[in-house]
């Protein structure tokens, strides 16, 4: 009868904890590039620690990512917590998709541990907090220190250096009447607008918003023009090239000097060994401009149950936790404590990013920033490079496209 | 009991009367739910201003957004690029996959083996064959660009993708490499239901093998090759995965399509309603080119 009652009592607990495990489901988008996908483990320590919530996480591929956000998000069936960038925010606002996290932010213990300003920096236009940062970069140049102290070159620190460097980088180096080398790997494809935002934006009074059509915001494009028409010292493929070709191409010599983040940097020390490092972007018109690469988590509005989602993207923004998150992405973290034991980059990448996030920028809070990263910027600037419409007419639809 | 019998009959006709549209219904049922449905549904859509993100203002504007398609440069651009896609490519796989088709219609050893190897261009998926070829044609490492350098061909690598002269020719290339073995596969079927007795009526009448070709298996084959051209004349101008993965549209404009064109504009740029315009307003010039097509080679068979 004991044994019985000892029975009933094991599977009515095993019934409640049962009931307990599936009380909330939160599901997670996120986009790596690491194949080894170490999110695995970080689901496994979450859910130790909270049997009553099981994490979803769901790789999403990059190209398409946000592409899948918003229609999932109009189509209903968007997830509960997102990784997301600032640049989509106010179209995210606008849409009503976010919910905010400012009175779960306000009872979380560990917001102090985050490194100063990031919260504030990731705020909502309407003065919300919806975003909770969890990696940064900041762009800045790769270059080969082999090859310029065999041509005796110094980094270059402004554009007018930038411009004869790369000249002399450009050369053929056996002799058989080929370019082997390219001075600069320039990104033509999506996701190259920091490259040019770098030779254009730097300029006194230019931004995106305003001052792009004035000369010095033309001579920015133009330059880069210049730099792939009439200088050659972009590989021919410039137009099309995209991260993997940029990456690929200075990985194997081909080129010189290209501008990425930290996130590249072990796969370069892996191919180049002491052969590649980094310098921040030279200054171009009189400034110095870098993109702030910005990477945060949000919990969407139609999440059910938002105190779990919540839990879920402030265990992952917290010590420890947060640097295996970086160890994925290869970023940095955001977490005092994960960021002074920070060991996962050769010493000179993190440097040369502390010191390029003075003139770090992020692109303008406006529901045009997407269009003008997807397509627009794209578009026009490999219009530019093949010659089909001129520096000005380029700087001229961006300025209307951020007008309008 | 003869009333009985006649009973029989009749519902046994109504039966056979009701049968096939019972038969049909789900089939058509499902048709009319994932085809037509969404066709009005973007019917529907190109006659308002929606802009996916902005959810609440969803209003009419009439034919604004096919009046706005015509006076944009980028349609026109498309429009004519697709004109190019459709007729070199569809042209370029029938031509090949005839030759395939007779040739492998011919006996010689192993050719089992030599039919089972055409088919995989077409059974491969596009986005596969997209990625592959990119590399194929890459500047810095591309077999093609290594291949003309070392017979002499080119002097210098040639950024075939990423310049505006080639980018198309080289989509159109792929493409065509993909879609040809559906015509060889088609027509060597088509050739195998040719009598063989009207071959050798035609030999003893002293015909050459071009009169043979002419008269016979043209007439022979002509009625799957029609089919087939209708098929792929549909499937080339709607497919845009190909050119998506390898050029995104780019360098600029150079190789968009309409399809693409509706595409990005909808999926990228979230803007529905333009979206919608465009891919409505190329089904409807999709529609008049195959009803025109159609209409000719009823003619001609």
């Amino acid at each position: 009868m004991r044994l019985v009652r000892h029975i009933a009592a094991a599977s009515a607990f095993a019934m409640i904890a049962g009931a307990a495990g599936a009380e909330s489901n939160v599901r997670f988008w996120y986009h790596f590039d690491n194949a080894d996908n170490p999110i695995d483990d970080l689901v496994a320590k979450f859910e130790a620690t909270n049997p009553d919530i099981s994490i979803e996480a769901e790789n999403i591929p990059w190209n398409s990512y946000y592409d899948q956000l918003y229609t999932s998000i109009v189509g209903g069936n968007a997830p509960d917590t997102a990784m997301v960038k600032l640049f989509a925010q106010p179209r995210l606002i606008e849409l009503g998709a976010l919910a905010p996290i400012d009175d779960m932010l306000a009872e979380w213990d560990d917001a102090n541990n985050l490194q100063e300003g990031l919260l504030d920096l990731v705020k909502g236009g309407d003065g919300n907090q919806y975003y909770m940062p969890v990696q940064y970069v900041a762009l800045y140049l790769y270059y080969r220190p082999d090859m310029f102290a065999e041509l005796g070159l110094q980094v270059p620190t402004t554009c007018d250096e930038f411009h004869d460097v790369a000249k002399s980088l450009t050369r053929d180096t056996d002799g058989d009447g080929q370019i082997d080398v390219y001075g600069f790997g320039f990104r033509g494809a999506k996701g190259g607008h920091d490259h040019w935002a770098t030779f254009t934006l730097g300029a006194e009074g230019v931004s995106l918003t305003e001052g792009l059509t004035s000369d010095a915001g033309v001579a920015g494009t133009q330059f880069v023009a210049d730099l792939f028409q009439k200088d050659g010292v972009f590989p021919p493929s410039a137009p099309n090239d995209g991260f993997q070709e940029i990456i690929g191409a200075f990985k194997s010599g081909r080129t010189a000097m290209t501008i990425h983040h930290i996130g590249s940097a072990n796969g370069m020390v892996e191919a180049l060994g002491d052969n590649v490092s980094a310098a921040p972007v030279p200054a171009c018109g009189g400034g110095q401009w870098t993109a702030f690469g910005d990477e945060s988590t949000a919990v969407l509005s139609g999440a059910e149950d938002k105190e779990a989602a919540f839990k879920w993207i402030a265990f992952l923004s917290s010590e420890g936790n947060n640097t295996l998150f970086n160890q994925a992405t290869g970023q940095l973290p955001v977490v005092k404590a994960d960021a002074a034991n920070w060991t996962l980059h050769p010493k000179r990448f993190v440097d040369a990013t502390i010191n390029s996030l003075e003139a770090a920028q992020l692109l303008p809070a406006s529901p045009a920033t997407s269009d003008f990263v997807n397509t627009v910027w794209p578009t026009n600037m490999q219009r530019v490079l093949i010659g089909e419409i001129t520096a000005e007419e380029m700087n001229a639809n961006i300025e209307l496209l951020f007008t309008e | 009991m003869r009333h009985r019998f006649s009973d029989k009959t009749e519902l046994h006709a109504l039966g056979r009367r009701v049968l096939p549209y019972a038969m049909l219904s789900p089939a058509v049922l499902v048709t009319l739910a994932i085809v037509f449905f969404p066709m009005l549904q973007t019917t529907w859509m190109s006659l308002h201003e929606y802009i996916l993100f902005r959810p609440n203002d969803f209003h009419w504007v009439g034919l604004g957004n096919f009046k706005a398609a015509l006076n944009d440069e980028v349609f026109w651009i498309s429009f004519g690029h697709t004109l190019i896609w459709m007729g070199i490519t569809i042209p370029a796989q029938l031509l090949l996959g005839l030759t395939t088709a007779l040739l492998l219609n011919q006996n010689f050893p192993w050719r089992p083996i030599a039919r089972a190897l055409i088919i995989i261009p077409w059974a491969l998926p596009s986005v596969i064959i997209a990625l592959m070829w990119v590399w194929i044609y890459d500047s810095n490492y591309g077999v093609a660009n290594e291949f003309l350098l070392r017979l002499g061909i080119v002097q210098k690598a040639v950024p075939w993708l990423a310049n505006p002269d080639t980018a198309l020719a080289s989509i159109i290339l792929t493409l065509t490499w993909q879609g040809f073995p559906f015509f060889a596969v088609m027509i060597l079927a088509g050739l195998q239901s040719i009598p063989h007795s009207h071959y050798e009526a035609a030999s003893i009448d002293g015909a050459s093998q071009l009169r043979q070709f002419w008269h016979i298996t043209l007439p022979g084959i002509s009625g799957v090759v029609v089919t087939a051209v209708l098929l792929r004349l549909i499937w080339v101008a709607n497919s845009f995965d190909v050119i998506f993965v390898m050029t995104g549209g780019g360098p600029g404009y150079s190789t968009y399509t309409l399809p693409l064109y509706a595409f990005i504009k909808a999926r990228t740029n979230l803007d529905f309603g333009y979206g919608s315009a465009i891919a409505v307003l190329f089904t409807l010039l999709l529609m008049v080119f195959v009803i025109f097509y159609l209409r000719r080679m009823r003619r001609m068979i």
